[in-house]
Formats: C-alpha cells, sequence, structure tokens
C-alpha cells in the first residue's frame, strides 16, 4: 500500500492504537472494514510526501495464456512494489482484489467507487502487469501452451 | 450492485466462495460456458497466479505477531441500556408487547368463552345502544315477567333468576335477532341494568349443556353476566365490570 515497510507498520500501528481508543471511550469500531478502511487512509496519507506514480504511464496488452508461468517466476517482493508504485485508487483496488479476502460489496465500499470504475481499475492493472511482465519476464516456451489448461 | 456481466466478470472472485451474489455467479457461468471461454480461463489463472505470489509476500515479524494476538484490540460489546435505547429495537419491542398483549386477551377469552358467548356479546351490542323508549313500558317484579313472556309470546322457560327476580322494571320487549333468533329483553330500574333471555346455544356435538354457575362477557365497557337454565340463557348486562355486577350474583348465595 505505501512501498515503505516502516510507513505501512507506523499506520498499521496508528490504526490499531485508535480501534483501543475508540474501545477505551465505549465507541468500539462498528465492523472489521473500520480496520481496513482507517489503515489506508493512514497508508494513502503518509504515502503523500513520498513521490506519486502516474495515472496512464503504463502500457498495456492483453493476458497472455503464459502469463501464470510468468509470474511463477517473479519474487513476491517484485509483485509488492510493482502493486505499490501503482496510482491510487488502483493501488489499493489491486491490493484488496488480490488479497482475495473481500467480497466486491466490500472492496466498493472500502475503496468508496462504483463497480464499472472497480472494473476498470483491476482490468487495466492485469494489462499494465501484463506488459511489465513481458517486459521482465519474458516466455519463449509459449508455442507449447495450451491455454485451455491454465 | 454492477449488472452488466463484463463488469462483474472483471471483478470475478479468484476463489469460489459462498456467498456470492446471483449476478456474478450468472456471469461466471456464462463465461465459462460461451464465446469468451478462453479469455475468462486466462483472466481466472492470471488471477490465481496473483494472488499466490501476493499471500506469499513476507509480512513484517512485529506486524505478523500482533495479528496472531486476537486479543490485540480489546472488543467492547454494546451495553444492553445502549441496545435497548436504538429507536428501531425500541419499536420491535413495543411490537412484540401489543402482538403478546392482544395474544394473551384472545387466549384468557377464549378460555373463558362457553357455547352462547358469541350471543351474550352480540347482546351487549344491543344493550349498548337500547333507549328506553324502544321498551314497552311496564312497572313490575322482574320475576313476574315469565309470565307474561309464555302467554304473550309463547315463549318456554324464559325466567329471571332469583338473584334478580325482585328488581323493579321500567320496560320490556320481545324482538327476533337474526343470529340469536328470540330475544326477551328488561330494561330495570336498578343502575340501569337490562337483563337479556335468549335460546341456549347447543355445543359442538349438538348438546344443550346448561350452567348454574355464573360466566361473564364483555365488550366496549359493559360486561354480562350469563347462566343457563332449561335450555335459556339469562344474561344481567350493566356498563362497568364483572365486580359492578358480583354483588348481585352474590346476594343469592347469602
Amino acid at each position: 500500500m505505501t512501498g515503505d515497510a516502516a510507513k505501512a507498520q507506523e499506520a498499521f500501528q496508528n490504526t490499531v492504537r485508535e480501534a483501543a481508543l475508540r474501545s477505551a471511550r465505549d465507541e468500539p469500531p462498528p465492523d472489521r472494514l473500520w480496520f481496513f478502511r482507517d489503515a489506508r487512509w493512514r497508508c494513502l496519507a503518509a504515502s503523500e510526501q513520498g513521490i506519486q506514480a502516474e495515472p496512464g504511464m503504463l502500457e498495456e496488452v492483453e493476458i497472455a495464456p503464459f502469463a501464470p508461468r510468468q509470474i511463477e517466476q517473479l519474487e513476491p517482493q517484485q509483485l509488492a512494489v510493482w502493486i505499490s508504485a501503482a496510482p491510487e485508487p488502483q493501488r489499493t483496488a489491486l491490493a484488496l482484489f488480490y488479497l482475495d479476502e473481500f467480497s466486491l460489496r466490500e472492496m466498493l465500499s472500502l475503496l468508496e467507487i462504483k463497480a464499472p470504475e472497480f472494473a476498470d481499475l483491476i482490468a487495466s492493472g492485469r494489462r499494465q502487469f501484463q506488459s511489465w511482465l513481458d517486459a521482465t519476464t519474458p516466455y519463449y516456451d509459449g508455442e507449447d501452451f495450451d491455454a485451455q489448461q491454465a | 450492485m454492477p449488472n452488466k456481466p463484463e463488469t462483474l466478470l472483471h471483478c470475478a472472485p479468484i476463489t469460489e466462495k459462498t456467498g456470492i451474489d446471483r449476478a456474478m455467479r450468472v456471469a461466471i457461468q456464462r463465461a465459462r460456458h460461451g464465446k469468451k471461454a478462453t479469455a475468462f480461463a486466462n483472466q481466472q489463472a492470471f488471477d490465481m497466479a496473483v494472488a499466490k505470489l501476493v499471500h506469499a509476500i513476507p509480512v513484517d515479524a512485529q506486524v505478523a505477531e500482533w495479528f496472531a494476538n486476537e486479543k490485540l484490540i480489546p472488543v467492547v460489546r454494546q451495553r444492553w441500556k445502549k441496545i435497548l435505547l436504538n429507536p428501531a429495537v425500541l419499536a420491535i419491542l413495543l411490537a412484540l408487547v401489543v402482538i403478546g398483549g392482544v395474544f394473551a386477551y384472545r387466549v384468557r377469552e377464549h378460555l373463558r368463552d362457553f357455547p352462547g358467548a358469541d350471543k351474550a356479546r352480540r347482546l351487549l351490542t344491543v344493550a349498548t345502544s337500547t333507549r328506553s323508549v324502544l321498551l314497552d313500558p311496564l312497572k313490575t317484579d322482574a320475576g313476574a315477567l315469565s309470565d307474561l313472556f309464555f302467554m304473550k309470546y309463547r315463549l318456554e322457560h324464559y325466567d329471571v333468576p332469583a338473584e334478580f327476580a325482585d328488581f323493579k322494571t321500567l320496560g320490556t320487549r320481545v324482538f327476533d335477532d337474526e343470529e340469536v333468533h328470540r330475544v326477551a329483553q328488561i330494561w330495570v330500574v336498578e343502575k340501569r341494568i337490562q337483563f337479556f333471555l335468549f335460546p341456549a346455544e347447543p355445543d359442538k356435538e349438538g348438546k344443550i349443556n346448561d350452567f348454574s354457575d355464573w360466566r361473564f362477557v364483555e365488550l366496549e365497557g359493559w360486561t354480562g353476566a350469563v347462566t343457563q337454565r332449561n335450555g335459556v340463557c339469562f344474561m344481567a348486562a350493566m356498563r362497568g365490570s364483572e365486580d359492578g355486577l358480583k354483588p348481585y350474583l352474590e346476594k343469592k348465595k347469602q
């Protein structure tokens, strides 16, 4: 979310502290989404001070049938850095979507956007990531790849 | 939630979960068996590979430790007082109380019911609307009217019970009611009490079971004390509660 572990940790700590304070005031967080919403805004506030990614700067290509094999070659940190470099709200959309822990309704609530916008963010994120994959992790064995088995 | 299948497919869940919207399920099923099956399969494989990699991203040890501690954030349960003061909860509770009250009243009324109770209630409505001018003026003892009813109207056993036989009458009439049939109505001086004599109601087996005790019916602020002898019901009706009638009913016992 921030591209900086220290900033993320600080945002997380502040969210937990805020939750504890609210509980002490007899106003506990209403639901689990509150934690993610609060942490997200803290991350956004923290990352505003750094270099900002600009939307629409990356090339986009259609998803390749062999993309999973390209992804397998990546290190997890590479993906983390790529996602953290995406502009908001695409960064949060990709992070929430690929965590695979939230329903669509919850993600829309957290991001405070409409479904078509969310779908566009994810779809363009896929295409941009594929473009980045092609540039960094080319796959030369594609001729033998059977898309139906993917 | 979006309705367009394309929009839905772009954010199709990576793993099958329970509680997915019906529109989403339909869109996924159509995509899997339609023209875009290959493209959708590629997208799903791509998403699964990315999700797998996301879960492999190392989490800071301190943060991981915090998440492992379930009591990290004290969960303060909403106090009962706060829950009860919630307008929605209050409205539900009030509705339940009203429903419970009506149900209890109905059950109580049903438990006290007897064959002829419906007829008695119907005559209570007659009592509420009766004016003295409707009755033929007649000043005598209520107990003396049995002969009049038999001689003039051929009404057998239309007898006023001993408890009320000494009451002075103001007027009387005999009329036909659609449901109750032949009814004798007597208006007495004492607290403007009205007496009704009417045919008894047979039970479910078609038998008429007399009862010598007094049973009560209530309607719109009026109370009737009913007893049944020789297949004829007698009801003393007055405005007020059972307590107003009980002293007259206990006279006989004394």
